[in-house]
């Protein structure tokens, strides 16, 4: 983390990209989705795209909230739609960098079925979905990517049910780069990131996010600093070889980059069909 | 007592006392390996010997020692302080950490000027610091041990064609002061090492031997000054937003300076800004966004 900061000149201040009037933020004390939105920021200052070029889509929740804290052409849609509504400004707008933030009830229950089809169309598009394990605004339900055993709202019991591994779903539908981070990595965090926006293609970022105030205090996962230590001391890096063979274990997350092909990009096969079908209309 | 003097003429005879041989260095330059030629040396001479080593970080860089004692009867394994005739140093500070074993009158302590900085000697995480590494040089060295032979033997190693063959060349400088007829000194040494280097470290051997055995030594090899910063420290600013911070304690927890605090109403403060290096650690991880540090060059302030 020390030295790595040479891309960053001393003048960038995040501020710059920040709706500074709306801040305190209204995230819970030691919320990663802070995190994640810093080393988003960093990584849009990094590749050097202007707030003009860039546009972030949000759904409903926690990671809802992050596209009100950013300066920039900012969406925030209907629940689990986030996907969609980017679909539509990408195909209408190829010269902007489209960015999704979403949640994990916002993308793999309420929205799963745009998620599968946004992978299958392969849009240069880049999700992030902050992974919480829990549906964190609505109160504290169960959510599918919440592990087994874990108490929630819903859950006084235990969830009994297993939860989804993201990043393979992402892989089977067709996105062309999925990648794992914790946000405890943030550095790494953020070189995953700058990877994702500079793919053509969808790149799925999965950020596995911390929820103190709902989820740890009632399954006893300490403080914000213990969860995304306790993260850190079970990630698995791809980069140490092995670790994609082992099966998907929620709380030792695989991280680093997970699948990459070179997929057609959508909105490029798109146009070019579209010419061939009207050669007249060609400029 | 100089350093250039012969040493040959006070070689060491076998006697009823034992004569021992301390071989510290850093794992993977040949410790063991030293230990194990003069073992089988004295083993062809007939002599008891007793050898003792630890090498339990070896292969992470950590310190390797090898107690070797020797004589008509040995009964215990390792030195004690302040009974080490020789000291067989391969890097430079692992000599000196070894100090206090060598015989006070006699000892000879025969050293590489090799330097190896060992991670946990960099404490100082600012740009430009200075590491913690043994800054003693061998004016010093020479006022407290009776006699010191400080030998570029990684460099010799490299114009013999193997880097790795540093300890045979300091095996050869032992040679000249221990009294054991060179050529045994030569089968055992192509004895114990791999096949493929016995002709890089028998000429290793024979130029470490050399070296020792000159009447004169034209240059005296000096180990490396110490180092100094490059330039001057950077400028650190950290700044807490107090009305962002809601306290969640990561920064406080994460900095590895432990300069941060929480104040009585749970913001975070600078409670020691000399201490602060600017690693940025708590910029990254503060979900708040609340903390913002600029790293000024140090010609920039007034």
């Amino acid at each position: 983390m020390t030295d790595s900061d040479s891309s960053l000149p001393a003048s960038f201040d995040i501020r710059d990209y920040l709706r500074t009037d709306l801040f305190p933020h209204f995230m819970c004390v030691g919320c990663g989705h802070g995190i994640a939105l810093r080393c988003l920021l960093t990584a849009v200052h990094e590749l050097g795209i202007s707030k003009d070029e860039l546009a972030v889509v949000s759904g409903i929740g926690c990671s809802g909230r992050i596209a009100a804290y950013i300066d920039a052409n900012t969406l925030h849609v209907t629940h689990g739609r986030p996907l969609t509504f980017a679909s539509g400004l990408k195909l209408a707008r190829p010269d902007l960098t489209v960015v999704v933030v979403t949640g994990d009830g916002d993308c793999l229950s309420i929205g799963g079925n745009h998620l599968i089809h946004a992978c299958r169309r392969n849009l240069d598009i880049t999700c992030l979905m902050l992974n919480n394990e829990v549906y964190g605004m609505t109160g504290g339900q169960v959510s599918p990517t919440t592990d087994e055993g874990r108490y929630t709202t819903t859950t006084p019991l235990g969830n009994h049910e297993p939860s989804f591994d993201a990043c393979s779903i992402a892989t089977a539908a067709g996105a062309s780069l999925v990648g794992r981070e914790i946000t405890f990595q943030a550095p790494a965090l953020k070189n995953l990131i700058v990877e994702a926006i500079s793919h053509p293609g969808f790149g799925f970022v999965e950020v596995i996010s911390d929820c103190t105030e709902i989820y740890g205090r009632r399954n006893d996962l300490g403080s914000s600093t213990e969860m995304i230590l306790s993260q850190k001391s079970g990630m698995r890096p791809e980069s140490y070889g092995g670790a994609l063979d082992q099966p998907f274990r929620p709380g030792n997350w695989q991280t680093g980059v997970l699948s990459r092909s070179d997929r057609e990009e959508y909105a490029a096969a798109y146009r070019r069909r579209t010419r061939s079908a009207r050669p007249e209309e060609q400029t | 007592m100089s350093a250039s003097s012969r040493l040959s003429d006070r070689a060491i005879a076998p006697q009823a006392t034992p004569t021992n041989v301390l071989v510290v260095g850093v794992g993977g330059q040949g410790v063991v390996m030293v230990s194990r030629v003069l073992a089988k040396l004295c083993e062809r001479n007939g002599l008891d010997i007793k050898q003792s080593e630890v090498h339990g970080m070896a292969k992470r860089g950590g310190v390797v020692f090898s107690h070797v004692r020797f004589g008509e009867r040995v009964y215990s394994p390792t030195i004690p302080e302040g009974e080490a005739d020789i000291v067989l140093a391969m890097e430079w500070a692992e000599g000196l950490r070894w100090l206090p074993f060598l015989k006070r009158e006699s000892g000879g302590l025969i050293a590489d000027t090799q330097r190896i900085v060992p991670p946990f000697s960099c404490r100082n995480r600012k740009r430009g610091a200075l590491h913690g590494y043994q800054t003693m040089g061998l004016e010093e060295l020479e006022e407290v041990v009776a006699r010191v032979v400080a030998v570029d033997a990684t460099g010799v190693a490299s114009e013999v064609g193997n880097r790795r063959a540093a300890n045979t060349v300091l095996l050869g400088v032992l040679s000249s002061m221990l009294d054991f007829d060179p050529s045994e000194w030569r089968e055992v040494v192509a004895e114990v090492v791999p096949p493929k280097t016995i002709e890089a470290n028998l000429l290793g051997f024979e130029r470490g031997r050399e070296w020792a055995l000159q009447e004169t030594r034209a240059e005296l090899p000096t180990p490396p000054e110490p180092e100094r910063p490059t330039h001057a420290a950077d400028r650190v600013e950290l700044e807490i937003v107090e009305a962002w911070c809601k306290g969640c304690d990561i920064c406080v927890k994460v900095c590895p300076e432990r300069c941060l605090e929480l104040n009585g109403s749970q913001v975070a403060v600078l409670r020691d800004p000399a201490a602060c290096s600017g690693c940025r650690v708590c910029e990254w991880l503060c979900p708040d966004l609340a903390i913002h540090v600029r790293i000024l060059p140090a010609q920039e302030e007034h």
